[in-house]
């Protein structure tokens, strides 16, 4: 049994998910071979316990992103019965080119792996769970955080090679960075607040929470009605928009019945209002009974903290 | 020249899916609709074809209730309708198989679909089929224009929102940005329902498509929500906080 | 939440793959642009322009006529837009009506080769509206009596009279209007500018806010030779066209149906009092089951006398039967909707309260329910009771 890793990154760093892909793959036995496209965070993969190589791949090509580049840079390199990826929009596509590269199946967004191989993940958009086998060889993305990271104290051996292949995808021009915010019809996280949020200049509390989450901002009717700062396309609920994001944080909302209909389908609802008795607790997984202002600056450096590791 | 767009039947995303004897029960599925992904990618295709890149040809690989996606593509301009009947649930590589040898035969130099499809989500189509057909690939595109053999594309990559430039072959898959859809016409329905599907089977494309490498053990319901937890005092946060990791594996 | 119509019967199941892509189309075109914008709309009392752009893009404009530019679809499609149009507004589906069968219906049944020609492919794509004047003020359930008279002066016609209740009147680029000629009624076609034609539009509506209603003013009004329709005359004329857009009524009155039903199951399910969804107490069910059995058996009258109008066997007072029992049952159902949602059926955020003023409109126009009732009652006795005369 052979096992690929093919590594993430992220700022110029190793990606945490690339230990967690490391240990999926460790209780399957045999060797752990991670490859890091562009040589990033080579080092900090040796030193993954449970690897017993780590390839740096350099080479021109890794200076911009081109999948088909890549991944031809890379497949020659990957062997083995098993390649693991994270399910991140890079992972998946270089994962699934390498996949066809050597004509063997892939599957995507596995939240659990055992041995043969049986694999699960979600359908229908979280709808229903689905078990699958699969026969090596094939390649398996994995989803971030569904996984136990393997622990540090390897100190694999690291190979360099220099592969370069040509580039056919050229980045003309930025057209905007990264961090714009997201409307909250599209967001996967999205916080928002209500009346409790006192005055409209405190919507930059959420603000700043959704930075560090890559998350929307949303408000509730009431927020929107009295304040002229929180426009209409910010409003959750019977009147504004429908939202099913994977987590919504409301802040300073009661929980009435017009705005849970635009919000009660998400699939994990995180409450934080000052009154225990609010009706927003009714439907929240998780409430918290604090004002906002004592919360949520714990809430942002707690999560910055968790986001950067 | 000449652009092939891929479209997948799936469960419209309102749809209530059941499940019985641990497989989704089709039959309880009222409404299957084009992929929302690939309506972006067929929305696209024919903004390229009214810029004179050649004929929009609609591909989709599914069984016979799939061949609706085709005419509704046609509704609003394909020209070109083909459909590979496949009944049996079937593995990455053979539908990328499938896929490109329906490509080849249309001609087409640009390939465009969706990013990923609305039941799996997998994404692996577009970049897989790239790979296949040694097509470049750019993912997760909101617009694409071309000047001669030279498409400029607007994709969301790793360090924000960017142009790129990539000659063809090539596949594009797509994200949504602000492309807004066309509506059909009746005239469109009505050209659509007179215009023919060339059907074929993975024999006549010459792909084997028994012993699937990927097999469904079964189908179950997601588990149902625990009751919600109550904390009192914003001391309770960081706790709260690694149970969103940890319990809800949401961030 | 996304739209599921009712549709209890699967009459779904009954329709051509292009009915059903049709009515997706409309149904799909109101969701997007008529329901965010009719609040808008009927504060303001307009039919915003860009809907007659974009319903005459979708090309369902005179839906069952062929040729001319016309879409040429089945009347089971035109019934499934009219359901679809009114599921939005009462207002938007009176456009549509008046546009398709009250204007470009008798053109294209009773018009000259060249008439056709001149009108109904620019009416067809939405880039000219059309009205039909039939009512005056002082008559309206028995427009046989109209004032309104034309006369021949050799080298033109000569319009002298008032029509009242004329939806898109003030919008029309062109009006067919109902008139005396030598005593026989007779339709000619009007144009927007001719000499001694005016449209003012009426104010002060509580029903069918969204929909332009105009009074036509016709003083010495001057009309070229080749504007009257060759083809009819008598009260045939006026009441062909509204076969047509009665039947469409009978469909388009489901529809409005459907949306206040929809609106009060989603309310009953999630209003909570006495601890409990209101849904859960059995004097709401009743109301449910009873809007639910009620829509059903609208459905199939409307679907089975679309069949008879596709292959000709209908009679005129089927339609009627039709008309004025859905618009009936209709305006039922928004009232006990309107009462499933408490204080809130009176707000503007349910569209309840909306199609219960629209359907009163509905229930007087194209035939008032009585008059439809009387219809009936000759059919079945053979004897007419409109008048006390012999
Ligand atoms: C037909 C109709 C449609 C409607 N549509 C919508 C809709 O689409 N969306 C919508 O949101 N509403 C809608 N509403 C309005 C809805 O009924 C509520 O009025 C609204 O949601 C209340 O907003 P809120 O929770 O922000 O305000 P409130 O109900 O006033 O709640 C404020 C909350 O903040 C808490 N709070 C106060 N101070 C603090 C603090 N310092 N820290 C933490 N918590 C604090 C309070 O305990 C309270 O629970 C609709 C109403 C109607 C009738
Ligand atoms: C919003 C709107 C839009 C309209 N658009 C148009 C249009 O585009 N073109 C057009 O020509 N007209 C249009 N109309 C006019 C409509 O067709 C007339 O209102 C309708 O025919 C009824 O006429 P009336 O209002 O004069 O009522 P009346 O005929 O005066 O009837 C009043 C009442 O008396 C009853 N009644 C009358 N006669 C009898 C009888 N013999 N026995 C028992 N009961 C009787 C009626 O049922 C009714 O209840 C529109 C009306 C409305 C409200």
């Amino acid at each position: 049994m052979k096992t690929t890793v093919i590594s993430e990154s992220s700022n110029g760093a190793l990606h945490p998910v690339t230990a967690q892909l490391v240990g999926a793959a460790s209780p399957l036995g045999g060797q752990i071979t991670v490859i890091c496209p562009g040589g990033v965070g080579s080092s900090d993969a040796a030193h993954i316990s449970g690897v017993s190589k780590v390839i740096s791949v350099e080479g021109d090509c890794f200076e911009t992103y081109d999948c088909l580049a890549w991944s031809k840079s890379l497949s020659p390199l990957v062997e083995g019965d098993l390649i693991l990826s994270s399910s991140s929009a890079i992972g998946r596509e270089l994962i699934s080119s390498i996949a066809a590269s050597k004509g063997i199946p892939v599957v995507q967004d596995v939240i659990s792996l055992t041995d043969g191989f049986s694999a699960t993940r979600t359908i229908y958009s979280g709808k229903a769970i689905e078990e699958v086998s699969i026969s090596p060889p094939c390649a398996i993305s994995l989803r971030a955080n569904s996984f136990e990271s393997a622990g540090e104290g390897g100190s694999a051996e690291t190979t360099t090679v220099d592969v370069s292949q040509e580039v056919s995808v050229a980045v003309k021009r930025a057209l905007a960075r990264a961090s714009e915010r997201l409307d909250v019809s599209e967001a996967d996280i999205i916080i928002s607040g209500g009346r409790g949020m006192g005055d409209p200049a405190n919507f930059s509390h959420l603000n700043e929470v959704a930075d560090v989450l890559g998350a929307a901002v949303g408000a509730s009717r009431a927020a929107v009605d009295t304040w002229d700062e929180i426009p209409h396309s910010m409003q959750v609920g019977q009147t504004g928009k429908t939202v099913t994001p994977n987590l919504y944080i409301a802040v300073g909302i009661s929980g009435a019945i017009q705005h849970l209909a635009g919000m009660r389908s998400s699939k994990f609802i995180l409450a934080i209002n000052k009154d225990p008795e609010a009706p927003i607790f009714g439907v929240a997984d998780y409430g918290i009974v604090s004002t906002w202002e004592d919360a949520l600056p714990v809430l942002k450096d707690h999560l910055a903290e968790l986001m950067s590791n | 020249m000449g652009v092939a767009v891929l479209l997948k039947q799936v469960p419209d995303t309102t749809a209530k899916i059941g499940i019985s004897g641990g497989r989704v029960d089709e039959s309880s599925i009222t409404k299957w609709s084009i992929s929302p992904y690939d309506e972006y990618a067929l929305e696209n295709a024919i903004k390229l074809k009214e810029s004179g890149h050649g004929d929009v040809v609609a591909i989709t690989c599914g069984p016979a209730r799939a061949a609706k996606c085709l005419t509704e593509a046609a509704a609003v301009g394909a020209d070109r309708l083909i459909h590979i009947l496949t009944e049996s649930s079937l593995d990455s590589i053979q539908v990328q198989s499938l896929l490109s040898a329906a490509v080849k035969e249309s001609g087409c130099d640009v390939v465009m679909c969706g990013k990923q499809a609305a039941d799996t989500n997998s994404g692996s189509t577009g970049p897989g089929l790239a790979s296949s057909l040694g097509f470049s690939c750019v993912g997760g595109v909101t617009g694409v224009s071309m000047e001669g053999d030279v498409a400029s594309a607007t994709r969301l990559g790793p360090s924000g929102l960017e142009e790129v430039e990539v000659g063809v072959p090539c596949v594009f898959t797509f994200d949504k940005g602000d492309t807004e859809l066309r509506r059909p016409n009746v005239r469109g329905i009505m050209m659509a329902k007179k215009k023919p599907i060339d059907s074929l089977t993975p024999d006549d494309l010459g792909v084997d498509a028994s012993n699937s490498k990927v097999s469904i053990k079964s189908h179950s319901s997601p588990p149902k929500k625990q009751p919600g937890q109550k904390f009192v005092g914003s001391e309770s946060v960081p706790e709260v906080v690694n149970k969103l990791r940890e319990e809800a594996n949401v961030i | 939440m996304a739209y599921e119509a009712l549709d209890f019967y699967d009459i779904d199941s009954l329709l051509t793959e292009e009915e059903r892509m049709v009515r997706d189309m409309v149904r799909d075109w109101v969701e997007d642009r008529v329901l965010p914008n009719i609040e808008d709309a009927c504060r303001d009392g307009v039919f915003p322009d860009e809907w007659r752009v974009e319903i005459g893009e979708m090309g369902i404009l005179g839906a069952p006529l062929k040729g001319y530019g016309c879409p040429g679809l089945s009347y089971i499609a035109y019934g499934l837009i009219c359901q679809e149009l009114e599921r939005g507004d009462s207002g938007v589906r009176s456009f549509a009506s008046v546009q398709g069968s009250l204007a470009m219906y008798p053109i294209w049944d009773f018009g000259s080769e060249e008439q056709k020609e001149k009108y109904l492919p620019g009416m067809a794509k939405g880039d000219l509206v059309g009205c039909f004047g039939l009512t005056e003020p002082d008559y309206g359930s028995n427009p046989g009596d109209m004032i309104t008279r034309a006369e021949d002066k050799g080298g033109h016609f000569l319009l002298n009279g008032a029509k009242m209740w004329i939806t898109n009147g003030t919008i029309a680029d062109l009006a067919v209007v109902w008139a005396k000629l030598e005593g026989e009624i007779r339709g000619f076609i009007v144009e927007k500018g001719d000499e001694g034609f005016s449209a003012p539009e009426m104010k002060g509506k509580h029903s069918l806010k969204a929909s332009v209603t105009s009074e036509l003013v016709f003083q010495d009004c001057k009309i070229p030779k080749d504007r009257i329709l060759p083809d009819v005359k008598g009260l045939r004329g006026p009441f062909s066209c509204l076969n047509n857009a009665r039947f469409g009524i009978s469909w388009g009155a489901v529809g409005a149906a459907q949306s206040c039903f929809n609106s009060a199951r989603e309310y009953a399910l999630s209003r909570i009092q006495f601890g409990h969804p209101i849904a859960s107490f059995q004097l709401v069910q009743n109301k449910l089951s009873w809007m639910l059995r009620e829509i059903t058996k609208g459905q199939l009258l409307a679907y089975h006398i679309g069949k008879k109008k596709d292959d000709g066997s209908w009679i005129p007072e089927q339609i009627s039967l039709a008309k004025m029992n859905n618009v009936d049952m209709a305006l039922e159902i928004a009232r006990m909707s309107r009462d499933i949602h408490g204080a809130n059926g009176i707000l503007d955020e349910y569209p309840v309260m909306r199609h219960m003023a629209n359907l009163e409109s509905v229930k007087t126009y194209e035939g008032t329910h009585d008059i439809h009732n009387l219809i009936l009652g000759r059919h079945i006795t053979g004897i007419q009771s409109f008048t006390r005369e012999p």
